[in-house]
């Protein structure tokens, strides 16, 4: 906890704040001005927009404790503001509000429009409040109520931007500039990948995103074989995976730890594994969960070999399904591209084992952007129940 | 919806910020993207430090050469013009189009770039500018080209402690052109597609970038073939995005097509 000090609707007011406390929060529970709502709370619908040193922002995705010295306006603290005052009466008068959820948010908004954007047509104040939603009126009264204010000589705005905080520090600008030019290239992952070719795999999962890889391994396809459908070294190749002990029987238990950027998750789960020996090929169904994020992600990763001279082609079919707020949140190009390197690098570490190159280490222990993918595989893989 | 616990470290100068990552703080700026992610317990950071007012990170220098911008500058001060824009223009108009006015208003240029998310602005735009990202870490400073800094979905080459401190944009020379382009389901989205045209032959810069892939964003090996009319945008495409599906391949063909109209070559497919 630490004081975080604001100058609240013109008084000066202090109250500790946990660290991860916004200040929408701390506003309302610490504060008692319950006039900011929360709506998402991610940033998305404008509920919480207000004023913090004269610029609109969202309450919810601002922490309070960042806020400490600055000048917070919330809809309580309109009172006496003339232009707000105005934009009040025009929103009462075009019916730019039913039930008031929206409207703190919208009446932030309004006011940024009117004082930054004299001109503004109806088409602009659209485009200017689609951060703003309103589940009650079609928002042509909010547009017409500014509109309004803004072809009737609206009085000057008295919230205004502050100066920003130490900006421009005089004599920070010695930076060197002439560093080290470009240095070695950070490992691209995808540059350290052998190039694999696609190939139309089977489709179970329905609505599940599909992806394809195949390798061409050098090694027979007995010794390639051998790798492929023993679980502790398929697991072992899968970035991020690890079993939660040896496999009890034909049921495999662990987790895939992902990350996508700063998200993170472990799927703890089980997975069965069919093998068909004459064939050379198998198939493991997995599902599992993320308690924190309280997301699931089930899918089936199928596996064929062929010979191919003295090689061996390793085919990889993997069909996923990642459900609640990470699949929310990674939007499916992201997540696919990610799982898609993953696979990728789980190809190349079962062709390095079969190999004998690289043994275990053909796995980057750490892949930054790859997280996600990787729990994501590593949930797959943590259910893995054999089945043999 | 809550956050999980985390410390929140306010430093006073970037070498704080650094002795805060070495001790295993995760770097935040405006806190626009990551605050969702917070909130929903989709990261989970043991101690943040926010590098939103480090004096450093707040800086701009200009040269004849490039401008460079603090990566603390927020999105709002490019828009509205209180930074210079070495572009006349671009990038202000590229700033005007990210998220919403209340979000620019927080969000940062390096906050955004270091956070790399594939469909971002600026991630597309740094990079068809042939911009440089200026890092400071541990072992000193480094110029990396935004095409090398942008490593995968979410991924830099940012080292362990290091810290994006601003970007260098190049000034284009006499009659550069610059179209961007970028199609989102509603304003204010992140983009489905997304491409940037820079044509500057005084200075020998031609670049067509296509983002919004899912990855970094895509720099197409021959510009020239296009910028003439010899491939179209489709063709381009599918030869350097072997295996995307068709829609997906005639979505940022579009986005490639509008902004190479934009940057005034050819016609807008």
């Amino acid at each position: 906890m630490r004081e975080v000090e604001l100058r609240l609707n013109g008084q000066t007011v202090a109250r500790p704040a946990e660290a991860r406390t916004h200040l929408a929060d701390f506003l309302r529970e610490e504060h008692l001005l319950t006039g900011t709502h929360l709506g998402c709370e991610q940033g998305v619908c404008g509920a919480c927009t207000l004023f913090l040193d004269g610029r609109p922002v969202r309450a919810c995705i601002i922490l309070a404790a960042a806020c400490d010295g600055a000048e917070v306006r919330t809809v309580e603290g309109f009172g006496d503001d003339p232009l707000m005052g105005r934009l009040r009466e025009a929103f009462k008068r075009h019916h730019g509000l039913q039930c008031g959820y929206c409207t703190p948010g919208m009446l932030a908004t309004a006011y940024d429009i009117v004082r930054r954007l004299p001109d503004a047509d109806a088409a602009r104040i659209r485009r200017e409040l689609s951060g703003n939603l309103c589940r009650c009126t079609g928002y042509a009264g909010i547009v017409a109520a500014i509109e309004d204010v803004l072809s009737h000589d609206p009085p000057a705005a008295q919230v205004v931007p502050l100066p920003r905080r130490r900006r421009f520090r005089p004599g920070a600008a010695e930076r060197s500039a002439a560093a080290a030019p470009a240095a070695a290239r950070p490992a691209a992952v995808s540059g350290d990948l052998p190039a694999f070719e696609s190939y139309a795999g089977p489709r179970e999962l329905a609505d599940g995103v599909a992806l394809n890889r195949s390798v061409l391994v050098q090694a027979p396809l007995a010794t390639v074989w051998k790798v492929v459908r023993n679980p502790p070294s398929v697991v072992a190749c899968i970035p991020g995976a690890s079993l939660a002990g040896p496999p009890q029987g034909e049921a495999l238990a662990g987790q895939c730890a992902v990350s996508l950027g700063p998200m993170s998750a472990a799927f703890r789960g089980t997975a069965a594994m069919r093998l068909e020996e004459a064939e050379r090929r198998g198939r493991v169904v997995g599902a599992g969960r993320d308690g924190l994020s309280r997301s699931t992600l089930e899918g089936t990763l199928d596996f064929a070999l062929e010979p191919e001279g003295d090689a061996t082609r390793l085919k990889l079919s993997l069909v996923y399904r990642l459900k609640g707020p990470l699949a929310q949140f990674g939007r499916p190009a992201l997540v696919e591209e990610v799982a898609d390197r993953i696979l990728a690098q789980t190809v190349a570490a079962l062709a390095g084992r079969a190999t004998g190159r690289a043994g275990a280490q053909a796995v980057p222990q750490k892949l930054a952007g790859f997280s996600l993918a990787w729990s994501v595989l590593r949930g797959l893989l943590r259910r893995v129940f054999w089945r043999g | 919806m809550k956050p999980a616990p985390f410390d929140y470290l306010a430093v006073d100068d970037l070498a704080g910020a650094t002795a805060a990552l070495a001790d295993g703080a995760k770097p935040m700026g405006g806190n626009q993207s990551l605050g969702p992610m917070l909130n929903l317990r989709l990261a989970r950071p043991a101690a943040l430090v926010d590098l939103s007012l480090v004096p450093e990170l707040r800086t701009v220098e200009e040269s004849a050469e490039w401008v460079r911008l603090g990566a603390a500058i927020t999105h709002a001060e490019i828009e509205d013009g209180e930074v210079p824009d070495p572009t006349g223009g671009w990038l202000r108009a590229a700033a005007a189009n990210i998220a919403y006015r209340a979000v620019r208003n927080r969000g940062t240029l390096g906050g955004s770039l270091a956070h790399a998310d594939p469909a971002a602005d600026w991630v597309i735009v740094m990079t068809g500018l042939c911009a440089t990202a200026l890092l400071a870490g541990p072992s000193g400073t480094r110029r990396v080209p935004l095409e090398d800094f942008l490593t995968g979905p979410f991924a830099t080459g940012l080292r362990d402690g290091e810290i994006l401190t601003a970007v260098e944009i190049p000034r284009p020379g006499a009659g550069a052109r610059w179209g961007y382009w970028k199609y989102m389901r509603q304003v204010g989205e992140f983009a489905k597609a997304s491409a940037a045209v820079l044509v500057d032959r005084e200075r020998g810069r031609l670049r067509c970038t296509v983002g919004a892939l899912g990855r970094q964003p895509l720099v197409l090996a021959e510009p020239e073939a296009l910028l003439a009319a010899e491939v179209t945008p489709r063709e381009a495409l599918a030869q350097a995005l072997p295996g995307r599906s068709p829609a997906d391949l005639a979505l940022h063909a579009t986005a490639l097509a509008r902004a190479l109209a934009e940057a005034g070559i050819g016609d807008a497919a």
